[in-house]
């Protein structure tokens, strides 16, 4: 546990050295922020809720939208993979440590400067010229706590496995760019997972694309009440350990592979 | 400490045709070439031991090592350190070892030393104590102080071999392996290495196995030499035994203060002779450079006299050349 939190530090303290890059990417999620705001209320138009979503529920929604992607690494993760294609994996190898709690550790630090540089700052900016929704008890922010840490298990879990591919590839990164472009649009980043046909959000359900991050929206507007409450952060739960066990199992076969053929 | 028996590394490589149609036959065909890395060599290495192995690039020497630290298996042979197979139980095996690759550090590259240092403390579980202890002894031998503070990212070679070096050495290990430690470094920048990687084998104790294709590594730091090439063991021995065996032979040139019509003397060959200066070959068996002078000066009065030892790396690269070791 010392370890685990020894290197989400420093990883932390990494992560803080590229300020300058997150602030970057600050005001460009901001901008589109404002611009998916004016797409979705143009498409409310007169209608005072779409599919269950008030026009300020909405608005609150693009702001969430744009503050968790580089909490949750949504448009790409590729540290893992390129890992491999440089080598520098060997050194990993050669600690005395668990590979996956190694990377583990080290999101923590990484979605921690994003949420803090990005995320919250960018709620801030959204505060400044829109009207925002909030939780309204204490126990609605727990909830929403819950959900933000589970989405980021999730979507850590799927981010790994997916570079996983590159111990069986050399070019795994196209694949990659695929596989983050349908989770950002599965996972309702692009829009409420609420506004898909119904057959689509059927299908999504096997998915654990919608636990990444439609779920946090849900129980922080408050569209999820009660007990749904908690079955959706059981269902976050679930395929958190499910992603980290098949991930773990994948990344034993992989180093196998490593260590017989040769990298 | 190290037991290698008929170790062999064999890699795949699929067959590459030519071409546009070839890329896709590549693609689709299951013929293969099979580079043998390690092709067949034993060798064992005592505990306190600091052995040189040497061969020139390709020879298979980092995969052997690879082999060493568990990071490939082999596709052949044995292969025990301290008992135990490297790659069985990775973690438990790699707690025991140092492991330093030239080419590549295992520090972070966008921590300061010192932040790396102490989360290497921490992963390998070093009492505090006994790392600041380390850590204050290394410091001064490597001379790390100036750049404790900087990223890795931004060290030169040498530095971020000797903050390697340290790292490598934190936790104690009995065994260190060093892959190219000296690889791209000016001479100054070498010779501070090796001073170290002795002082840590005579001191510490550690038993190190290092590669170079660097000859004067092995001349300067190493009792002992493996020297392989394309995969093959070549010679297990001191560089002194390689001499006497397959070395040029000695040179011994005088300058005569006085013209001699005949020259010549027991246990040497004249192979030159201009003015008053005449060349003498002789080998080690046959006769010692004290005793051919001894001969010399009751013969001839010289005026002035010099050794020439043979070239050690003219010797070894017959070996590689003339294949002279392979039976
Ligand atoms: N992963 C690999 N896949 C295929 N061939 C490899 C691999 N690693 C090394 N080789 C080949 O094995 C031989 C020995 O390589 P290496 O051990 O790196 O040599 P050295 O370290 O002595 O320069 C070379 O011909 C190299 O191309
Ligand atoms: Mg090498």
């Amino acid at each position: 546990m010392r370890v685990f939190w020894e290197m989400t530090k420093r990883s932390f303290q990494r992560y803080l050295t590229y300020r300058a890059a997150a602030l970057a990417g600050l005001a460009t999620n901001f901008f589109f922020g404002l611009l998916r705001m004016a797409i979705l209320l143009a498409l409310y138009g007169e209608r005072p809720q779409v599919a269950g979503l008030t026009v300020a529920d909405v608005i609150t929604y693009s702001a969430l939208s744009q503050a968790l992607i580089g909490y949750l690494s949504i448009f790409g993760w590729y540290d893992l993979m390129n890992s491999v294609y440089t080598g520098e994996i060997g050194s990993d190898l050669l600690k005395p440590l668990g590979l996956m709690r190694f990377w583990l550790a080290q999101d923590v630090g990484r979605a921690l400067v994003n949420f803090l540089l990005r995320g919250v700052l960018i709620m801030v900016a959204f505060e400044l010229v829109v009207d925002l929704v909030y939780p309204q008890t204490a126990v609605s922010w727990l909830h929403v706590l819950c959900t933000l840490i589970l989405g980021w298990l999730v979507s850590f879990g799927f981010r790994f496995l997916v570079n996983l591919a590159s111990f069986w590839s050399p070019d795994a990164r196209g694949m990659g760019r695929f596989a983050f472009l349908s989770a950002t649009f599965f996972c309702g980043q692009l829009m409420p997972i609420r506004f898909f046909p119904d057959w689509l959000q059927g299908w999504l359900q096997f998915t654990p694309f919608p636990a990444m991050f439609n779920t946090t929206i849900e129980i922080y507007l408050g569209t999820l009440t009660g007990t749904a409450v908690y079955l959706a952060l059981l269902n976050q739960l679930l395929w958190a350990i499910g992603l980290l066990l098949v991930g773990q199992w994948v990344l034993q076969t992989a180093v196998r592979r490593l260590v017989i053929q040769g990298g | 400490m190290i037991t290698v028996q008929n170790l062999q590394k064999h890699f795949k490589l699929n067959k590459q045709y030519r071409g546009a149609w070839g890329s896709v036959r590549t693609l689709f065909s299951r013929e293969y070439e099979v580079v043998k890395a390690v092709d067949d060599i034993s060798f064992e290495v005592a505990r306190g031991e600091l052995v040189g192995y040497l061969g020139p690039n390709g020879a298979g020497k980092s995969t052997t090592i690879k082999m060493l630290t568990g990071l490939l298996v082999p596709s052949g042979g044995e292969l025990a350190v301290n008992g135990r197979l490297p790659w069985r139980d990775r973690q438990a095996y790699v707690a025991r070892i140092g492991a330093v690759f030239g080419q590549r550090t295992t520090l972070w590259w966008d921590l300061p030393v010192i932040e790396s240092l102490e989360l290497l403390q921490h992963i390998y579980h070093v009492p505090n104590g006994r790392f600041r202890q380390n850590l204050a002894d290394f410091e001064t031998m490597l001379e790390l102080k100036p750049f404790l503070n900087t990223p890795v990212r931004s060290l030169s070679l040498g530095q971020r071999m000797r903050a390697d070096l340290c790292a490598a050495l934190l936790h104690d290990p009995d065994l260190l392996f060093l892959d190219e430690p000296t690889i791209g470094l000016d001479v100054v920048a070498k010779e501070r290495i090796r001073q170290f990687i002795r002082h840590v084998n005579r001191e510490r104790g550690t038993t190190v196995l290092l590669t170079t294709h660097d000859l004067s590594d092995v001349q300067k730091l190493c009792d002992r030499v493996l020297i392989i090439d394309r995969g093959k063991l070549l010679y297990d021995g001191s560089l002194d035994a390689l001499q006497t065996r397959f070395g040029g032979r000695r040179e011994l040139v005088v300058d005569l203060a006085e013209p001699y019509s005949d020259v010549s003397v027991a246990g040497a060959t004249v192979v030159a002779r201009e003015n008053g200066r005449v060349t003498y070959q002789f080998t080690r068996e046959e006769i010692g450079a004290s005793e051919l002078i001894g001969r010399l000066s009751q013969r001839f009065r010289i005026q002035d006299l010099a050794v020439r030892e043979p070239d050690i790396e003219a010797t070894v690269r017959r070996i590689y050349e003339e294949r002279l070791l392979e039976n």
